[in-house]
């Protein structure tokens, strides 16, 4: 490649030449430039969630006549699992009571983890159901249910013990002082479509809550 | 230039059409005029619904067409409410529940079509051996595509004189070797349309063939728009850069 | 690519450690190109942008993809319903294994045609055939993934072409198949390699590039650049010339993609694999057809068996282009100056058309005899046209230079010794 090619027309300087052949380069590129930008576009949004991703990730509907008063199960929306616990009068007599106890992290739900309707002693719709999103959030661990009082330590009132790095919540899941984890278990959108059924997923009608708000999953 | 295009074009008209062999005897197609076909087809969404209607209370009692969900209606012009409805109509089986035993609960949005049997076994042993075709891409996996499916339907007849027809086979015009284990799936009022429209075959075979053609390729409206805009833009930019090419080139020429 | 002395500092610190703004200033903007190259000379960078797109679509595309034989024509599937735009990308790879082979093949007639293969462009050849032996081995994989009819006793057909090797060729087809005929096991294995090869034939381009930019691009003329006043710079001519045939390239895609997506395939891959009932026509897809051809055509030859003889004859239908450079015995590159040899050319482009169109139809009839003759043509095109007439042809008078042919329309032209001249 010993050889060197003649001058060519970009390192020429001619004023009316020069300008056109400018703006046409200019153009092809920008053009050429969008083109591509339109080319990357679909490749890149392919990775969003598929339709039946978004489908799958609809509201389910739970029969919680079953759960007995104490017990708690669990079943997977969105692939997250959700705690819904049955609570005994006990269990929410002692609510207010542990909530103001001064142990609590955020013990007013001041930070945006529930909907309006759940933002209240109970951290629920209705005082004997509790329905969370049991991942907690220090680092996603699932917590372990552990409603007996004085089972891990003798003062624990009930609630939840993270086995990984020993967060604990109560039963509302709201999360205590001097533990990893920042804030309370999320409440998903969640209301009653009758007595017996409830509807994980979505909100109750007149509730503008937008699950993808919150501050920590 | 004349040579390169004339050389593109013998390479892909030869290439096309003598990919696929002919059909054995079978007379030519009479082709329909569908209102999907063409660069500027679209669907008309009362004949997809009336279509999904065939499929659903004909078709599918022995047809699957498990590549499809029932959120994929919207397509069709489904809202929410009536996909909802229309899927909780089915007995979809899930499990296993905590005792280990799969169960049937009543269709979401999410499931895919219900299949009239669990497998091809099944599916067999209710049909003389024979195995209904899952219907999801028909449309696309027979030669003819839409043409070939309507003109099979509306193509039952009783054999030509001389005709051995073997046992539980039916007579057909347009399939290979005229005997197919299917008989005639439609009938004048087999199905009532909602919204009126009357129901003789020949409507019937046209509302469900758009309904499998939509099936095949839910997209293609979006498909064939989307190529619209393309095309455009690529005229636009070949256009700019022909001119920058002649411009540059011009001291060489 | 602006002058040197307005570069960026960022640049510079860059290129002082690492000189790839430098190299690419040499290679693209600076790097002298024939002044007379033709549309046919677009192809090559077509063929490029090609390899680009089907890799680029090729990974989004296996974001979605399950290589296994209960799942994998579902995801296919899938991804043409639920992905966003995944009938798009899926089109765009299904389409664009057409479109590279398309213009790899006009590119590759390109080369016959001027004799870009002649000295000293020897290796920039074959390492083209390589890239064009490797394209084929991994559209032929590509295309047993959506797990369809003609994936599944495509693929059976194939390997077992194998067997057909003596002593050694059951086993080897064993070892292809990690079983006892093509299943879940080969489904895999082809999907990792398909992922895998086209990385090798980016490689392989990269040399391919580097051979030509050794002795730079060959030109229709077929004779060597003289000096600058025979050449122009890459950037910006060729480089818009090139851009503006992408544009024009992209159209036709487009065509294809969005309004005739299947007119290329084949509607018996819409029916998922079931090795138990084969497909009335096995056929592979059309850049296949007149390998298929010369595979069906081939009787039985002395003591070899037809089956082994069509795997030798197919094999060696690309071997043979391998030795091209040695076979073609003219001193003169360019057909424009080859009289016998420009006809003879279109002749061998009439004998793959043909072949591809008997590859497509049952070996019966009067395509068995159209089949045999048409390969027969191929290799004494190859075998005995091109080297005799390479010997007795008498070439046309060649212009004395690139620059006097194009500036003069016509050019001045030299006397009988004007040849090309060796390195």
């Amino acid at each position: 490649m010993a050889e060197t090619a003649r001058p060519g027309p970009m390192d020429a300087h001619g004023p009316e030449g020069g300008t056109r052949r400018d703006f046409l380069s200019l153009a092809a590129t920008a053009v050429a430039g969008i083109g591509a930008a339109c080319a990357v576009w679909p490749l890149i949004t392919s990775m969003n969630p598929a339709s039946d991703t978004l489908a799958a990730g609809a509201p389910i509907d739970i029969d919680i006549s079953g759960i007995q008063p104490g017990q708690q199960i669990i079943v997977l929306w969105r692939s997250r699992p959700i705690f819904i616990v049955h609570r005994t009068p006990d269990q929410i007599a002692t609510l207010k009571a542990d909530k103001d106890a001064g142990q609590l992290r955020d013990p007013n739900s001041s930070a945006d983890q529930q909907g309006a309707y759940a933002k209240n002693v109970y951290r629920s719709i209705k005082p004997e159901l509790l329905v969370l999103v049991g991942i907690c959030t220090h680092l996603g661990c699932v917590p372990e249910f552990t409603p007996q009082p004085g089972s891990i330590s003798p003062n624990w009132p009930g609630g939840y013990f993270c086995p990984c790095h020993g967060s604990r919540y109560d039963l509302a899941g709201r999360v205590f002082q001097n533990v990893p984890a920042p804030y309370n278990l999320p409440v998903p959108p969640y209301h009653f479509v009758s007595d017996t059924v409830i509807r994980i997923g979505e909100n109750p009608p007149d509730s503008t809550f937008d699950f993808n708000s919150i501050e920590q999953i | 230039m004349l040579k390169l295009t004339l050389a593109i074009i013998a390479a892909l008209t030869l290439a096309a059409p003598a990919l696929r062999a002919q059909e054995e005897a079978t007379p030519p197609l009479p082709h329909q005029s569908w209102s999907f076909e063409g660069p500027f087809g679209t669907f008309d969404r009362a004949a997809l619904q009336r279509g999904f209607q065939v499929y659903d209370q004909v078709c599918s009692n022995c047809h699957a067409m498990s590549l499809l969900s029932y959120h994929d209606l919207s397509g069709i012009g489904f809202g929410e409410n009536e996909i909802k409805a229309i899927a909780a109509q089915k007995q979809v089986t899930d499990g296993p529940n905590d005792q280990g035993d799969m169960y049937q609960r009543p269709g979401r949005a999410s499931d895919h079509f219900v299949a009239p049997f669990p497998n091809d076994q099944a599916s067999r042993a209710a049909h003389n051996g024979a195995l209904p075709p899952d219907l999801s891409v028909i449309v696309y996996a027979r030669e003819g595509g839409a043409d070939y499916v309507y003109d099979l339907l509306t193509g039952f007849s009783d054999p030509p004189p001389g005709f051995k027809l073997r046992e539980n086979m039916n007579y057909d015009k347009y399939f290979p070797g005229h005997q197919i284990a299917m008989p005639p799936p439609l009938s004048d009022d087999i199905v009532t349309y909602s919204d009126g429209t009357k129901a003789t075959v020949a409507q019937e075979a046209h509302d469900v063939v758009t309904f499998l053609a939509w099936a095949a390729d839910p997209h293609q409206e979006d498909r064939k728009r989307t190529g619209a805009k393309v095309i455009i833009f690529l005229l636009v930019m070949t256009g700019i850069l022909y001119a920058a090419k002649r411009k540059i080139w011009a001291e060489v020429h | 690519m602006a002058a040197p002395q307005s570069q960026s500092k960022v640049v510079e610190w860059i290129d002082h450690r690492l000189p790839i703004f430098t190299f690419m200033r040499h290679e693209l903007h600076e790097y002298p190109t024939p002044k007379n190259l033709s549309y046919w000379w677009n192809f090559g960078s077509l063929a490029g942008i090609m390899l680009v797109i089907m890799i680029l679509t090729g990974i989004f595309l296996a974001m979605e993809y399950t290589p296994n034989v209960d799942l994998a024509f579902d995801s296919v599937e899938r991804i043409m319903r639920q992905v966003n735009y995944g009938w798009l990308i899926r089109y765009i790879h299904m389409n664009g294994a057409s479109f590279f082979f398309i213009v790899t093949y006009i590119h590759i007639f390109r080369g016959l045609y001027y004799g870009s293969y002649k000295a000293p462009r020897e290796l920039l050849w074959m390492l083209g055939v390589l890239i064009l032996l490797t394209m084929m081995a991994t559209a032929f994989m590509g295309y047993v993934l959506p797990w369809g009819q003609m994936s599944f006793w495509g693929a059976t057909v194939i390997t077992n072409l194998f067997s057909a090797i003596p002593v050694v060729g059951n086993d080897i087809v064993t070892w292809l198949w990690g079983g006892f005929a093509v299943a879940n096991p080969t489904l895999n294995r082809f999907y990792a390699l398909h992922y895998l090869l086209p990385f090798v034939i980016l490689g392989i381009v990269g040399l391919h590039i580097m051979a030509l930019h050794t002795h730079g691009s060959n030109n229709p003329l077929g004779i060597d650049r003289k000096g600058p006043q025979d050449s122009i710079p890459f950037h910006p001519y060729y480089t818009v010339k090139d851009a503006f045939g992408l544009g024009v390239f992209l159209i036709i895609f487009a065509v294809f993609v969005f309004y005739f997506p299947n007119l290329l395939g084949d509607p018996q891959n819409y029916i998922r694999a079931n090795p138990l009932q084969t497909p009335p026509e096995i056929v592979p897809e059309w850049y296949f057809l007149p390998f298929y051809a010369m595979l069906r055509s081939v009787p039985d030859i002395l003591f070899i068996k037809a089956k082994l003889a069509g795997v030798i004859a197919m094999f060696s239908s690309i071997f043979i282009l391998f030795v091209l450079p040695w076979l073609d015995t003219s001193p003169v590159r360019s057909a424009r100056f080859r009289p016998v040899y420009k006809w003879v050319f279109w002749l061998l482009v009439i004998d793959v058309l043909v072949l591809g169109y008997v590859g497509a139809h049952r070996p019966e009839g009067w395509y068995v005899f159209t089949g045999r003759v048409a390969t027969l043509y191929y290799f004494i095109h190859f075998l005995v046209l091109i080297p005799l007439i390479g010997i007795f042809e008498r070439p046309l008078p060649l212009p004395t230079s690139i620059s006097a042919a194009v500036t003069k329309g016509g050019g001045k032209l030299a006397g009988a010794a004007a040849r090309m001249e060796k390195p």
